[in-house]
């Protein structure tokens, strides 16, 4: 992520979570935050702790993001990729952008639409053992015939939506109540990720093995293991042991056309 | 998999709370797709890095250390090349991917500051220093001193814990496996565990054989099996390969970096005959203890200062020495000290000084005044604001720094480049540590090391063990930097010699 991207990101973060853009140069962003983002990412529980407590007026922070790397003129904070203040706008982010409801946008001169209604969630599996790996999965399924589809976010990132529908927009209810259709999406992650190749699983498994005889060799002839063996041999146990997470990263249900 | 999110749709659902914004949704899928770790191998921390840059050698230590050595390894870099930059690297990177989450750092008390400032300025990793009041369950990333650790309550605090990765800094001190810190860190557990030590052999081929056994007990078998291997230097190859397994060694002429040259060379010095005669005699005293008289022998070596302050201890628990303590005394001259003031009128520049004793020490000072040299003195155990003193002076006024200890994570003076080894220690990584502090990254002169050593005497023998202890290390670790030159080769004339040279003589070829 460039400082260009990063200063884009960062504009409309604040936009959409209204927080006023005091100033808005090539450089930098000076902001006045709302109460509610300041919590999120200024990083000073004890502050609203103590304005709670007292039931005193809040007085959230006006920050200066500066995103050019070469800007040492002015006071603020630098933002880059990996930088605290950053981590925690993209944590904020996460718990705002989390769920949606949205109506496709149709010309009116179309005459009269008929919307069907999709359930959509965005996982991300990780992979686990003493390395990771991630894969991001977007599945769609329509609430009235059960077909599934795959990318799903791809196929609707360029698409208007409203949250509101139009007036001349007709939609139809769902006959799969959404939370059967969470349901059915959660079985088919797994389905997809049952038929995947899991040979990083087994290669972590012979690691584990071979390491576990190493140990083993170490301790041959001790007949009552001591307990650095069992420490050891759970530190095995942890490192090695493959997982698969998933997590949700996101979802909602969408009237399309 | 969890029903938080699941919960919150219903809430929705059921009209409780808004729905979100579709630009934040969409801002959500977009940077959970950039920060996605797209597979098992690649680095992700340089990219949450842009500022760091790390050196090509320590972007590769890190990804040998996750992917070929599983997360636990010795870091074994000669001096001054970053090793805590490569610690700091692993460790985010596994704070990344989400391996760990709670990390324990043990340092020497004067360098936690140092790792806390690293880790939190160029690493995005907040760190604590431990201390008394510190509620330890609260903070991820701990910092303490080894000895703070081992002991009672600490010990017992972190033993509570559940750490997933150890790292820990001037590992060579876990050579011992008899000591109270060797037997705490055999008592952690380590899913992952970072050793940090330019030095993994001082004197001993077991110092290895312990360092590995606690990092991976049994990579090297066990005690026995390893002996019956390993004692003798017929399986050196293969033990270097098993090494080699669980330890990244970066050299200096490894990095890429043009790093200027060594100038080492040995510098015999003849006694006067009224040295010889105290040394002889000395040499022949009656002592039960053979390792006193080695000391005496030493000290002679050095100044009849050191070797007084020794025979007079002798007298006052009643040994008959009164007769050689007054023949030490009437000592006029001393050879040794001599050479070294010719080679510092020679070199016209700052030299460093390094002397085994304290009254040596004194005793040079005195003895550069009177021939219109200045000098300050440094010791190991001097607090860091006197040490940033003594090197401004150094800096600023004096031409010699005559200092006892290279104080291991001492200072670092590049603007000097000319080294005497005044008296010889008895191992070859302390002389290392010595010459790194003027041999490292922002030097920019070639460095002149001058290794005085008496001819015929114990310093010879000194000499002989420092090749051999060199010899042990090379074959198991690897090549080092020259720190010595070969006395036998040299005969009576000073010897210059560059690592290329050093080593061949070294590898007998």
């Amino acid at each position: 992520m460039h400082s260009q991207q990063i200063h884009q990101y960062l504009r409309q973060f604040f936009l959409e979570s209204n927080c006023a853009i005091l100033q808005d140069t090539i450089d930098y962003l000076t902001v006045q935050l709302t109460g509610e983002i300041d919590k999120k990412i200024m990083n000073r529980p004890f502050y609203w702790q103590y304005i709670e407590a007292t039931n005193s007026e809040p007085a959230p922070a006006t920050i200066t993001c500066i995103t050019n790397p070469a800007e040492n003129s002015i006071g603020g904070v630098k933002v880059h990729f990996g930088s605290p203040i950053l981590h925690r706008i993209f944590h904020a982010t996460r718990e705002l952008g989390s769920y949606v409801q949205l109506y496709e946008t149709v010309d009116d001169s179309l005459g009269q639409i008929i919307l069907t209604p999709w359930l959509a969630i965005n996982y991300k599996v990780s992979y686990c053992c003493d390395c990771t790996k991630e894969t991001l999965y977007s599945l769609g399924i329509n609430l009235l015939t059960g077909v599934m589809k795959e990318n799903f976010q791809d196929s609707i990132a360029i698409r208007d939506l409203d949250i509101e529908p139009a007036d001349h927009i007709f939609h139809v209810q769902p006959i799969i109540k959404p939370l059967r259709g969470v349901e059915r999406l959660n079985a088919a992650i797994q389905a997809i990720i049952a038929q995947e190749d899991h040979k990083w699983a087994d290669e972590a498994w012979r690691r584990w093995q071979r390491d576990q005889r190493v140990l083993d060799y170490f301790y041959e002839d001790i007949e009552e293991k001591p307990e650095h063996y069992v420490l050891e041999k759970k530190a095995l146990a942890e490192r090695y042991t493959a997982k698969i997470k998933v997590d949700i990263v996101n979802g909602g249900v969408f009237y399309l056309l | 998999m969890s029903s938080e999110w699941q919960n919150g749709f219903l809430d929705r659902l059921q009209q409780h709370t808004k729905w979100d914004s579709w630009t934040l949704y969409k801002m959500n899928y977009e940077i959970t797709k950039m920060q996605l770790i797209p597979d098992f191998t690649e680095l992700q921390a340089p990219k949450y890095l842009p500022q760091l840059q790390p050196l090509a050698h320590q972007v590769e230590a890190a990804e040998t250390v996750i992917n070929r050595m599983n997360g636990k390894a010795i870091l074994a870099d000669e001096v001054g090349l970053g090793k805590t930059i490569e610690a700091g690297l692993i460790l985010k990177e596994y704070l990344l991917r989400g391996l760990v989450k709670r990390a324990l750092i043990l340092a020497p008390a004067s360098l936690i500051n140092q790792w806390i400032e690293e880790l939190t300025m160029k690493f995005h990793i907040p760190a604590t220093a431990y201390k008394k009041n510190v509620q330890i369950e609260r903070h991820d990333v701990l910092i303490m001193s080894m000895d703070t650790a081992k002991k009672s309550p600490h010990r017992e605090r972190i033993y509570a814990q559940d750490y997933d990765i150890i790292i820990i800094d001037e590992a060579h001190r876990l050579k011992n496996h008899k000591t109270q810190v060797y037997d705490f860190v055999q008592g952690l557990k380590k899913k992952f565990c970072l050793l940090l030590t330019a030095t993994p052999i001082q004197n001993d081929i077991l110092e290895i054989f312990y360092l590995i056994s606690l990092l991976k007990p049994g990579h090297l078998g066990n005690y026995e099996a390893f002996q019956a291997t390993f004692s003798t230097n017929e399986h050196a190859d293969f033990l270097k390969d098993l090494v080699n397994q669980v330890m990244v060694r970066n050299r200096r002429d490894d990095t890429g970096i043009e790093w200027t040259s060594r100038r080492v060379q040995i510098v015999p010095v003849q006694f006067t005959e009224a040295e010889r005669e105290v040394y002889d005699m000395l040499s022949t005293l009656e002592i039960t203890e053979p390792f006193l008289r080695m000391t005496l022998q030493k000290e002679m070596c050095s100044s009849k200062e050191a070797t007084a302050l020794t025979l007079t201890k002798m007298l006052d628990a009643g040994v008959q020495v009164e007769a050689l303590l007054n023949k030490v005394m009437a000592l006029d001259v001393n050879a040794k000290a001599e050479k070294a003031v010719e080679i510092i009128e020679q070199a016209k520049d700052k030299v460093i000084l390094f002397t085994e004793y304290r009254a040596s020490q004194l005793y040079l000072q005195w003895y550069l005044h009177t021939k219109g040299i200045t000098s300050v003195l440094f010791n190991g155990k001097f607090n860091k604001s006197k040490r940033d003193y003594m090197k401004q002076l150094f800096r600023d006024r004096a031409q010699v720094l005559i200092a006892t200890e290279a104080g291991g994570e001492g200072i670092n003076l590049q603007f000097c480049h000319h080294v005497i080894n005044y008296d010889l220690p008895w191992n070859p990584m302390k002389l290392e540590q010595r010459i790194g502090r003027v041999h490292r990254l922002g030097q920019e002169h070639d460095v002149h090391i001058y290794n005085l050593a008496i001819v015929n005497t114990i310093e010879e023998r000194i000499l002989e063990r420092l090749h051999t202890k060199i010899d042990v290390f090379e074959q198991v670790i690897g090549d080092l930097d020259a720190i010595l030159t070969n006395l036998k080769g040299a005969g009576n004339h000073a010897f210059t010699a560059n690592s290329s040279v050093f080593t061949s003589i070294l590898s007998g070829e």
